[in-house]
């Protein structure tokens, strides 16, 4: 089998929207969207959109040279498996699916746009993640609402459950769980099938557009490998498939119909089966030592292949101890913490995976920065991303379990009444990597060289040592005002926390653990241990071509982009009047 | 063997991967509960300021559910506690002791308020610990009564 390798005009070209695949009648791009005051986006984010998506390109090249090079499949056996090769062929169908910028309506825009692997598959444009948090989508310049969550690790959280027992959800995918796995058994797979049809992301109006442009992709021959002969093509396709497909969703021009492409039953459960696979396939990559491939530091001291650093050893122990860290990030490592021992325990796991895969509320302040805020009027095509505008709150969880105004419906009515004790709630993202960044700048904090990240949901922390730092004193110095509006003579992030955007089930584990400055340094030297590509190196993690940032101090790390919240309106009553109501009542 | 069949497989065969993913044997059990749980730093005021107060007690790790609740019950009557705020917090099971923190959200400034203490599991199943009754008086609205402390 060979995968027809055309690299295209977009390699030399990158903000050229290319079809390599002979797909026509595509509609022109719409006029841009930009509804933000001025300073909203960041003056580079044309420039660092095409510098990405030529990174993206020039991976997706690799995966097809790699798909050349995969041998004959050998099916043999009962029931018959792809003999040796069906792993890699898998993974590497999942890999060029990842970096397909024609898997979004205007074929600009790959998944990987948003997760490259030198941010350990999180945002890879330092100044989105300083200021819009939230990347622009396939229709320029919607965007979401949160940072792009990495995805090293994300396929082995469970399919999401509330535990009856412990009264508490564990598993799913995305910040507020809306991937919950039921259908595919995998949140990881179902994670991915939501951005391609995202609305601000990569913008296909039907599930549907993703067999189209599958079958109309460079490698079909690769997917049939691994999903079977026939299984991409026979669709009878009408005309009009493409001219659908590349207008973005949202448009008023679909009205409510989530299927404007018109399928026959049987070509319609065809699509839905390829969209199953295109789930699975991405999940397969998300899951191979490409991504996920368990090998930092810390993998290598626990089979005693790498002695830590005073610093990281010293960190650890607060990790485990004083920071209490491990109570959701779980180590894998029993822990016996009586004043002046150590932990000599057998690790309880081999792989830890430093999540519980809990949902909790850390408390953090509205960051008004967000470019979901600012989208409050209609694009050319009709939609409006936020009507509510800055009376938006996110709630997290509990959003997602009342399928409420910017989540996805909840598959399942028996947890609709816990909506209330989940609200204000993201999930516990795995701690490893949150470190991770390019070769060129190996560092997230200042003064560097140092890659520019975002943390939390709503990327309001700039640094790791400001992660420690919140977790440390949020409570210590928390004042009654919104970001931007730190009493004078405090600074933000440094004495000054403002108030958090949702106060309910505000988890108090942290808030004050009573670390030093220097404690607070080893937390972030051991973290940094966490960051895969130690025992081996970590799959392009240097094909960043973008500028490093240097400079200034990791403590105040992007506050002079911090910028004043506008006055609160009320919480809208598309967020806060959906019942079962919050408790107590969001202002 | 027909291509279909392989489709076939390779599906189920996924499925049965992510179906028998080992993940769910890593959420660890719940902690151990201890023999006798007990309150081992009484509550205090840990911090008061117009818009925030902080309760904060540490008992001995009192097991059961991993997500626990400390609970205030509070109000201006020392014999009519009659709000109560809870604030969750995660036990860690390998700690021996484990400290509760509720925030107190608004109080009226100025004014003095007598709580009790107590904490259950994420299933509202008390740990069976309560505290005596105690007070505390908020400050004035602009005021903060444990100061900020310096950095550094």
């Amino acid at each position: 089998m060979k995968v027809l390798l055309q690299t295209c005009a977009v390699v030399a070209v990158p903000l050229l929207l290319v079809s390599c695949s002979g797909a026509s009648a595509t509609n022109p791009s719409p006029p841009m969207y930009n509804p933000y005051p001025s300073g909203i986006l960041p003056a580079d984010v044309e420039s660092e959109t095409a510098r990405v998506q030529g990174e993206v390109q020039s991976i997706f090249v690799q995966a097809l040279a790699e798909a050349n090079a995969l041998p004959p499949a050998n099916v043999t056996g009962q029931p018959p498996t792809q003999q040796a090769s069906g792993y890699r062929a898998i993974m590497t169908l999942g890999k060029l699916m990842n970096y397909d910028v024609n898997m979004s309506a205007l074929k600009n825009m790959a998944c990987a746009s948003c997760h490259m692997p030198y941010a350990g598959f999180g945002g890879p444009i330092p100044s989105v993640n300083l200021t819009m948090v939230a990347y622009p989508g396939t229709y320029h310049f919607r965007a979401g609402k949160r940072t792009p969550q990495r995805y090293t690790y994300s396929p082995y959280f469970p399919m999401l459950q509330l535990d009856n027992t412990a009264n508490a959800f564990f598993g799913g995918n995305f910040w507020d769980g809306r991937s919950t796995g039921y259908l595919l058994l995998s949140p990881d797979a179902e994670q991915a099938q939501h951005p391609p049809v995202d609305t601000q992301e990569m913008g296909l109006p039907d599930t549907a557009c993703i067999a189209w442009r599958l079958s109309q992709s460079q490698y079909v021959a690769m997917f049939e490998r691994v999903w079977g002969a026939g299984s991409l093509t026979g669709i009878s396709w009408p005309s009009n498939t493409e001219q659908i497909c590349s207008t973005p969703g949202g448009a008023a021009t679909f009205g409510t119909n989530v299927s404007p492409v018109s399928l026959s039953p049987v070509d319609r459960n065809r699509a839905n089966v390829i969209f199953d696979h295109w789930g699975q396939s991405v999940s397969a990559f998300e899951k191979s030592v490409e991504v996920s491939p368990f090998s930092s530091k810390f993998d290598a001291y626990m089979k005693g292949k790498y002695t830590m650093t005073t610093d990281e050893l010293a960190g650890y122990d607060l990790f485990k101890g004083k920071g209490n860290c491990n109570s959701c990030h779980l180590d894998g490592r029993g822990t016996t913490l009586l004043p002046g021992q150590t932990d000599t325990s057998t690790a309880a796991q081999v792989n830890p995976l430093f999540t519980c895969f809990g949902y909790t509320n850390e408390g953090l302040p509205l960051n008004p920065r967000d470019a979901f805020y600012y989208q409050t009027t209609p694009d050319s095509l009709g939609f409006t991303a936020n009507p509510d505008g800055f009376g938006y709150r996110d709630l997290g969880m509990g959003t997602f379990l009342r399928s409420g105004f910017g989540s996805a419906p909840s598959p399942n009515a028996e947890w609709t009444s816990q909506a209330p004790l989940r609200d204000g709630r993201f999930q516990v993202s795995s701690a490893r990597n949150a470190g991770m960044a390019p070769s060129q700048c190996p560092t997230t904090e200042a003064p560097g060289p140092y890659f520019q990240k975002g943390f939390f949901h709503n990327g309001y922390i700039k640094s790791l040592k400001q992660l420690v730092h919140f977790y440390n004193t949020r409570d210590v110095y928390p004042f009654p005002v919104t970001s931007g509006h730190c009493p004078a003579g405090t600074t933000e992030k440094v004495d000054c926390w403002p108030m958090p955007e949702v106060t309910n089930n505000l988890d108090m584990t942290v808030g004050k653990l009573g670390l030093t400055d220097q404690e607070e340094n080893q937390m972030v030297a051991f973290l940094q241990t966490l960051n895969d590509g130690y025992t081996v190196p970590y799959p392009n993690v240097n094909t960043f071509t973008g500028q490093c940032s240097t400079g200034g101090s990791a403590s105040t790390q992007g506050n002079e982009t911090l910028i004043p919240t506008p006055t609160l309106p009320p919480c809208s009553s598309n967020v806060c009047a959906i019942p079962p109501l919050p408790n107590p009542a969001i202002p | 063997m027909t291509r279909p069949i392989l489709k076939l497989v390779m599906t189920t065969a996924i499925a049965a991967a992510i179906v028998s993913n080992p993940v769910a044997a890593q959420v660890p059990p719940p902690a151990k509960k201890a023999r006798r749980v007990q309150i081992v730093k009484a509550p205090e005021l840990e911090m008061a300021a117009g818009h925030l107060t902080i309760i904060t007690w540490t008992t001995n790790n009192p097991g059961g559910t991993d997500d626990h609740y400390g609970v205030v019950h509070y109000g201006t009557d020392p014999k009519n506690l009659n709000k109560t705020a809870k604030s969750p917090i995660r036990l860690n099971q390998g700690h021996p002791t484990t400290t509760f923190r509720v925030r107190l959200d608004d109080l009226e400034s100025r004014t003095t308020y007598y709580y009790r203490v107590d904490s259950e599991e994420s299933t509202g199943k008390s740990d069976g610990v309560k505290s005596i009754v105690k007070k505390f008086t908020t400050p004035p609205r602009d005021e903060r009564l444990v100061a900020y402390p310096k950095r550094g």
